[in-house]
């Protein structure tokens, strides 16, 4: 119910905005601004471009307001345009010859058996635990240190919620290499955090 | 025969219930007789969740103030 009347309270300051209600907009801007920012410094690592890019997308957001219809939700909106500005921008930092660290994959024996077998299963409960600084902080290292193409996917895909398809049109790679480096990405982040959790 | 490589190989579209039948018997067949793999994907199956939690940023307040006034400036016009 709290969902359904913070949903309805924004499709009402959603039809204020477009009426001219700057006030209504501005109101609109404070409750996505931190998650509008959020993603786009994951995805381009600079707080100076990630601000520039929320302030871009907000103001696209308004420039097109009248083109946002029904029961389309403001936030959803916003996310999307804030995610192609990242990925376009990301694609512009990318300088020639930066270096990225390699993706970390999992180790197998020669019979395909997996070297390193977890020794705790930490999924559970893991979903309503709230997070420890430690963990959070050991998380955030590992996404950032994902190389950029990677990265990109993870984000877009299992933080931002986006659609393989969505994705596919934003960054113009195909559906099944997207996948690809999804499943990589998730790889690489378990294995940090399973190292987390066995060292500490 | 079926390994644990592969098993992770398929673990993403098996969690996204894109999977032949027969593929699928493989890798239950696979899990009920390997322990560790069970708990990989598990864990695998939490990470997402648990990288959710930690993407959580606020923005800092100086580029706040700078957003506000950026777009009181623009949107006047
Ligand atoms: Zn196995």
């Amino acid at each position: 119910m709290a969902d359904e009347a913070r949903a309805e309270d924004e499709r009402s300051l959603t039809a204020r905005a477009q009426a001219g209600d700057i006030s209504a907009f501005e109101e609109l801007v404070a409750r996505h601004k931190d998650r509008v920012y959020g993603v786009a410094l994951r995805i381009v690592r600079s707080e100076a471009d990630a601000a520039e890019i929320t302030q871009e997308a907000f103001l696209s957001a308004y420039q097109h307001l009248l083109e946002l219809r029904g029961d389309a939700a403001f936030g959803t909106w916003v996310h999307r345009i804030a995610a192609n500005l990242s990925v376009s921008r990301l694609r512009h930092l990318k300088v020639a010859g930066e270096t990225e660290t390699p993706l970390e994959e999992p180790e197998f024996t020669d019979h395909g058996l997996l070297a390193h077998y977890p020794q705790r299963d930490w999924s559970k409960g893991a979903e309503e635990r709230a997070l420890d600084n430690e963990l959070r902080g050991a998380i955030r290292q590992a996404v950032d240190r994902l190389p950029s193409g990677y990265r990109e996917v993870f984000l877009l895909k299992d933080v931002e919620g986006l659609s393989y398809e969505e994705i596919a049109e934003m960054t113009g790679d195909s559906v099944p290499a997207i996948k690809s480096r999804l499943h990589r990405a998730r790889v690489a982040l378990r294995a940090a955090i399973d190292r987390f959790y066995n060292e500490s | 025969m079926f390994t644990c490589r592969d098993s992770i190989d398929l673990l993403q579209r098996f969690l996204d219930g894109e999977m032949p039948e027969e593929e699928r018997h493989r890798l239950k067949e696979h899990l009920d007789a390997c322990p560790p793999c069970v708990d990989f994907l598990r864990t695998y199956r939490a990470t997402p969740g648990l990288c959710r939690k930690a993407m959580v940023d606020q923005m800092p307040r100086e580029l706040s103030k700078q957003l506000t006034a950026f777009l009181r400036q623009r949107l006047r016009k």
